[in-house]
């Protein structure tokens, strides 16, 4: 099951500005990462993650100061 | 002594034509063995096990199996299950591996709301022969071979998901511990029919176990719109005891009206289609695995890794798992380092469903110059790639 779910954030081409990269999800039954594209559509990791949000749990959003 | 069987040097050319052949008398049946691919199930003899022959530990629902690819299990608060690919298969019938779910915590009074099925999605575009949604639409044939310390009734479900239709039909393990071959033709859809696409379309469900909530009604026999409660009625509770297993292997769903043999597919030809939904970028470096070629990008990241697929996936935007324990090497110009605690995938670009070509961004690095080439690969083990349904 899904523990937590974090907006992930990449440096862009330049090196000058961190931009979103995926989500990164932990999970409560295993000490796996799993990285999953923004744009989702057809992932069924994204689907957990809607459905997880659903059920009223939050992305963690640190703005790329992690 | 008597024939049998004609030879064919007891024909002359052209003797027999179809004035010479009654109607019917040259049934689909005696034709469909040549007919490939015409196994719509994916991995139908449980050869293929990229996540591991297992056994796992418990999983969580919706969670694709340890043991044979293609599986996946969806459960509620039905026992704890183990998977794994067995070597216990029906004697003579050519299968090496079946699929066995073991009952490793039991449940013995369900809820009404408990249920446990093994599911295997199926993609649109594998859809098109049923014909569904019109008055064309083709009979199933689903055939397997089971076998199960508990006998009695159990359930396996047809699901249209596109359009949230489904029938059921039982089927019945006579004989404890034995391997018995089970047969199911049931009649095409004409109402609605999958959609044409690389989505989550159909699905074949194995009951194992199911609380009121879905066995209190009539069976539901005939296309329909889901109803719970006529979804498994009748499905005995396998999940009633620690003792009780499930093997399966030789699963072949197809169009007509009886079971053809078992398609065998070449090893080679059965991993690729199981890659088109799941592979593993293989451990590198260290290791002797292959490297795939990036750049850097500032001091702690790699960008622009390029992964070649073994086969075009299913989605352009799979997702990427690093498991517990695995880290990232990278080598660039002189320089060669592990990353810290393990790395991240920081994006991967969507590169289009019939890509062969993944794109990744990792960091996880310290002290990299900034522009140059690297190869970059996972090390300790690999990382899965994950484009199911």
């Amino acid at each position: 099951m899904i523990q937590t779910v974090e907006i992930f954030y990449v440096r862009n081409f330049d090196d000058t500005a961190n931009i979103q990269g995926g989500y990164k999800i932990t999970w409560s039954d295993n000490d796996n990462k799993t990285f999953v594209p923004l744009n989702g559509e057809g992932n069924r990791h994204y689907q957990e993650i809607l459905e997880w949000v659903a059920l009223g749990n939050t992305i963690t959003d640190n703005g790329g100061g992690e | 002594m008597a024939l049998t069987t004609l030879p064919t040097a007891a024909f002359a050319t052209g003797s027999v034509g179809t004035s010479q052949l009654a109607d019917g008398a040259v049934t689909t049946e005696k034709l469909v063995a040549d007919v490939n691919f015409r196994n719509i199930i994916i991995n139908g003899d449980m050869s293929i096990a990229q996540r591991g022959a297992g056994p796992s530990g418990a999983f969580a629902s919706g969670q694709y199996i340890q043991g044979p690819d293609r599986y996946k299990i969806d459960i509620s608060n039905m026992g704890n299950w183990k998977s794994s690919q067995s070597t216990d298969v029906p004697s003579g019938q050519g299968f090496n591996y079946s699929l066995k779910l073991d009952c490793d915590a039991a449940d013995a009074s369900p809820s009404a709301g408990d249920f446990i099925y093994l599911n295997q999605p199926i993609e649109g575009f594998n859809t098109a022969s049923f014909k569904f949604g019109s008055s064309s639409a083709e009979s199933l044939t689903l055939s397997f071979w089971v076998k199960s310390n508990k006998t009695g009734t159990y359930i396996v479900r047809f699901y249209d998901i596109d359009n949230q239709r489904a029938l059921s039909q039982s089927y019945t393990i006579s004989s404890a511990s034995t391997w018995e071959k089970k047969t199911i033709t049931i009649s095409g859809d004409t109402v609605s029919g999958p959609n044409y696409d690389n989505g989550y379309a159909f699905a074949i469900n194995w009951c194992l176990g199911a609380g009121t909530t879905y066995t209190s009604g009539t069976l539901n026999t005939s296309w329909n719109s889901v109803t719970n409660a006529n979804q498994f009625v009748g499905q005995v509770n396998l999940a009633d005891s620690t003792s009780n297993e499930w093997y399966v292997t030789g699963a072949q769903l197809e169009v007509g009206t009886s079971a053809s043999d078992f398609e065998f597919l070449p090893y080679d030809v059965n991993l690729r289609r199981c890659q088109r939904y799941y592979f593993v970028i293989n451990q590198s470096g260290a290791n002797g695995g292959p490297l795939h070629p990036g750049r850097t990008n500032g001091s702690a990241d790699i960008n622009n890794i390029g992964v070649a697929c073994p086969v075009p996936l299913r989605i352009g935007n799979p997702s990427v798992t690093i498991q517990s324990g695995t880290i990232m090497q990278v080598w660039a110009n002189t320089f060669s380092m592990t990353s810290a605690g393990g790395g991240s995938v920081t994006s991967l670009v969507n590169t289009g469903s019939d890509s062969i070509r993944l794109m990744l961004n990792v960091n996880g690095f310290s002290g990299l110059s900034n522009g140059v080439a690297a190869n970059w690969g996972p090390v300790i083990s690999g990382m899965p790639v994950d484009a199911e349904l």
